[in-house]
C-alpha cells in the first residue's frame, strides 16, 4: 500500500472546525489522521514524503452546510493571486508546492461546506454529520485500497 | 520639460503581500509629489480596551491574538512588564527560555518576510509561487528555516500560532531534555543555510537609497537586543524603558486607523535594520565577520538592506537559542510565584518589526485599569512615508503608472509591515 497522510485543517471557530471532525471520526475509525491549525506556508513540508495525501478543509463556495466537494487539481492550478501571510491559505501553499515540485503523487483534496465560523462557537450539526460521512468514505475507499 | 507637466493618480486599493489591510494614495502634479497617503483602512480592533478589568494571568494569552505572526513579542513584553511591577525575579532558566521562545518567532517571522513577501520584488516575481520557480533551492531553504522558527515556538509555547506557554513568573511547562537535544541538533544543521541565506539576500540587487533617520531600538549592555535592555537612538539617546513617554508621542491622522508615532516630533525607524544599525557591535564576532564578507557598511542609510539585516538576524537567532539551550535541564519549577500589587508596568521588547512598548496600570488585586501597546508598524508609518516620498524622488517620477506602483509597493513591503498589529493597511491611489 502506498504511504498515505490525511490531513484536516481547521480552527477553533464555530463550523470552520470540518477538517478536525472528520480527523477525529476517521482515528475513531483507526484511520491515521493530523489536525492542523492554519499550517500556512509548512503545509508544503506536509505534502512530501508520501505517495498520497488527504486533505479536508472547510470551505465557502455558496453551497448548503454540510455540502462535500472534492476539489481536483485543474480547480486549483493557476491560483497564484497576491499572498499575504495572514492569508496564507490551502491553495496558495498548494500552488507553493506545485512551483517546488513538491506535490504528492497524489492529493485529494475535499471541502466541506460551513455556515459560520464565530470564534469559540461549536460547529453546526449540517458540519458534524458531514464529516463523520466524508471520513467514513475515506475509511472505506482507504480499506479497500490495502 | 512639457512632459514633466503631468498629473498623475496612482492608487493601489489592497496592497498585498503586507500582514492586513491597507492602502496607499499618490498624486504627482506637475512632477511633484502633492499628496502620498499610506491609509490604514483595517477596522481598529481595541485591544486595549478589552484587557481592562482582565486579570494579570490571562494578559499574555490575550495579547498573543493580536498576531498571528509575532504572538511571542506582545506576551513577552506584557510579562516583562508586570514581572517588573511585581518585583518577580525570573529563574535564570525561565530568563534564558524566554530569549530562546524570542528567537523561534524572529526566525519564522524573518523567513516568511523574506521568502514569501519582500523577496519576490526583486526578481520581478508577483508572488512566491512564481519566485519558486526562479529560485527553488532559496525557497525550500526559507520554507525549512520559517518551519524550525515554529517548531521552536511550538516547543515552548504548545503551539505555534497564538501560543500558550508563558505565565507571568516564567512558563507553564518545561520542554523534555528529549526535545531540547532534538531541537539542538535541527538548530545546529541549519546554521549553513542561515549562512547561505546571508550571502544571498546581500546579493540581491536593492535600490540604492542614501536616506537620513534616526534608527530606534533596544540596546542591551553585552547582548543583541531581543528581549532586554534599554531603548537607544542613533542620535545618542540612551534612557530607560519608562521614559518612552518623554520622547516619543502618537497622534491620529484622519487617514489611518494606526496611530502615528514621532520622536522628539520627527519619524523615526524601527525593525531589523534600525537594530543593526545599533547593535552590530553586538553579534558574535562569526556572524560580524560573515557580515563583513558582504561588504556592508554600518550603520546603513537605506532601508532595503533591512533584507539582508533579517538574514543576519536568523543567524543570530539561530545560534543564540544553540547556546542557551547548551547543557539544557528541566528546572525543578518553570515557573515562580507571583504576588500582585498596584502600579504601573512598563515594558519593551523587540517585536521581529521592531520595537514593541507596553504600559499597564495595575489595581490592587492584579487587574487592568488601562493597558496602552505601541507596536512597531504605528512607530514605522511616519517614516514608510517620508521614505516613500524620498525614495520615489530618488527613483524618478516620470515612470509609468506600474512602475511607479510597484516600487511604492517595494518600499512599504520593505518595513514588513503588520497593520493588524497596528490597526488597533494596503489599497495606491495614484493621481497625476
Amino acid at each position: 500500500m502506498s504511504r498515505v497522510r490525511v490531513l484536516g485543517i481547521g480552527s477553533p471557530s464555530g463550523d470552520d472546525q470540518a477538517g478536525w471532525l472528520a480527523v477525529e471520526a476517521l482515528l475513531g475509525l483507526g484511520v491515521d489522521a493530523s489536525q492542523l491549525d492554519r499550517p500556512g506556508a509548512n503545509l508544503v513540508s506536509l505534502l512530501a514524503g508520501v505517495d498520497h495525501v488527504i486533505l479536508i478543509d472547510a470551505m465557502q463556495g455558496g453551497g448548503a452546510p454540510g455540502q462535500v466537494r472534492r476539489f481536483e487539481r485543474h480547480d486549483w492550478r493557476g491560483y497564484d493571486q497576491g499572498l499575504s501571510s495572514h492569508g496564507f491559505g490551502v491553495l496558495d501553499a498548494l500552488a507553493l508546492a506545485e512551483a517546488l515540485g513538491g506535490l504528492p503523487p497524489r492529493l485529494d483534496l475535499y471541502g466541506i461546506e460551513i455556515a459560520s465560523a464565530h470564534p469559540g462557537a461549536a460547529p453546526g450539526r449540517a458540519v458534524r454529520t458531514a464529516a463523520v460521512r466524508l471520513a467514513a468514505g475515506i475509511a472505506a475507499r482507504l480499506g479497500e485500497a490495502v | 520639460m512639457p512632459e514633466q507637466k503631468r498629473t498623475v493618480a496612482i492608487q493601489v486599493p489592497v496592497l498585498t503581500r503586507v500582514e492586513g489591510e491597507g492602502a496607499l494614495d499618490l498624486r504627482i502634479d506637475d512632477g511633484e509629489i502633492s499628496e502620498l497617503r499610506l491609509r490604514i483602512f483595517e477596522p481598529p480592533r481595541f485591544f486595549e480596551k478589552f484587557l481592562e478589568g482582565r486579570h494579570y494571568s490571562e494578559i499574555p494569552d490575550m495579547v498573543a491574538r493580536i498576531c498571528g505572526i509575532c504572538p511571542v513579542a506582545y506576551q513577552v513584553t506584557a510579562a516583562q512588564a508586570l514581572e517588573a511591577l511585581y518585583n518577580v525575579e525570573l529563574s535564570p532558566w525561565a530568563r534564558a527560555m524566554r530569549r530562546v521562545f524570542y528567537c523561534g518567532e524572529w526566525i519564522q517571522s524573518h523567513s516568511l518576510h523574506i521568502h514569501l513577501l519582500a523577496a519576490p520584488d526583486f526578481f520581478g516575481c508577483s508572488s512566491a509561487i512564481e519566485l519558486a520557480k526562479l529560485a527553488p533551492e532559496e525557497v525550500r531553504r526559507g520554507l525549512r528555516l520559517q518551519a524550525l522558527g515554529n517548531a521552536l515556538m511550538d516547543l515552548f509555547g504548545a503551539r505555534s500560532v497564538h501560543p500558550v506557554g508563558v505565565r507571568i513568573g516564567g512558563f507553564h511547562g518545561a520542554p523534555s531534555e528529549a526535545r531540547i537535544r532534538e531541537m539542538r541538533e535541527k538548530l545546529a544543521a541549519a546554521l549553513p543555510d542561515a549562512e547561505a541565506l546571508i550571502r544571498w539576500t546581500a546579493a540581491i540587487p536593492v535600490p540604492q537609497d542614501d536616506q537620513a533617520f534616526v534608527s530606534v531600538a533596544t540596546r542591551h549592555a553585552h547582548d543583541y537586543a531581543i528581549e532586554g535592555g534599554g531603548i537607544a537612538a542613533s542620535d545618542g539617546l540612551a534612557i530607560g524603558v519608562e521614559a518612552f513617554d518623554d520622547h516619543f508621542a502618537e497622534r491620529h491622522a484622519p487617514h489611518s486607523t494606526a496611530l502615528y508615532a514621532a520622536y522628539h516630533g520627527q519619524p523615526y525607524l524601527v525593525g531589523p535594520l534600525a537594530r543593526l544599525n545599533l547593535n552590530h557591535d553586538r553579534l558574535p564576532p562569526r556572524i560580524r565577520a560573515l557580515l563583513a564578507e558582504t561588504g556592508l557598511a554600518l550603520p546603513s542609510r537605506n532601508v532595503f538592506h533591512s533584507l539582508v539585516a533579517r538574514a543576519v538576524e536568523i543567524l543570530l537567532a539561530l545560534s543564540e537559542a544553540l547556546r542557551l539551550l547548551e547543557g539544557y535541564r528541566v528546572p525543578d519549577s518553570p515557573w515562580v510565584p507571583v504576588t500582585p500589587r498596584a502600579g504601573v508596568a512598563q515594558g519593551c521588547t523587540e517585536a521581529p518589526r521592531g520595537l514593541l512598548w507596553h504600559r499597564y496600570e495595575m489595581d490592587a488585586d492584579g487587574c487592568v485599569v488601562n493597558a496602552r501597546i505601541v507596536p512597531p508598524t504605528s512607530q514605522n508609518q511616519a517614516r514608510i512615508e517620508e521614505d516613500l516620498r524620498l525614495s520615489l524622488m530618488s527613483f524618478g517620477l516620470d515612470h509609468p503608472d506600474d512602475a511607479l506602483r510597484l516600487h511604492c509597493e517595494k518600499v512599504i513591503r520593505n518595513y514588513d509591515p503588520c497593520i493588524s498589529c497596528a490597526t488597533h493597511f494596503l489599497t495606491l491611489n495614484v493621481e497625476r
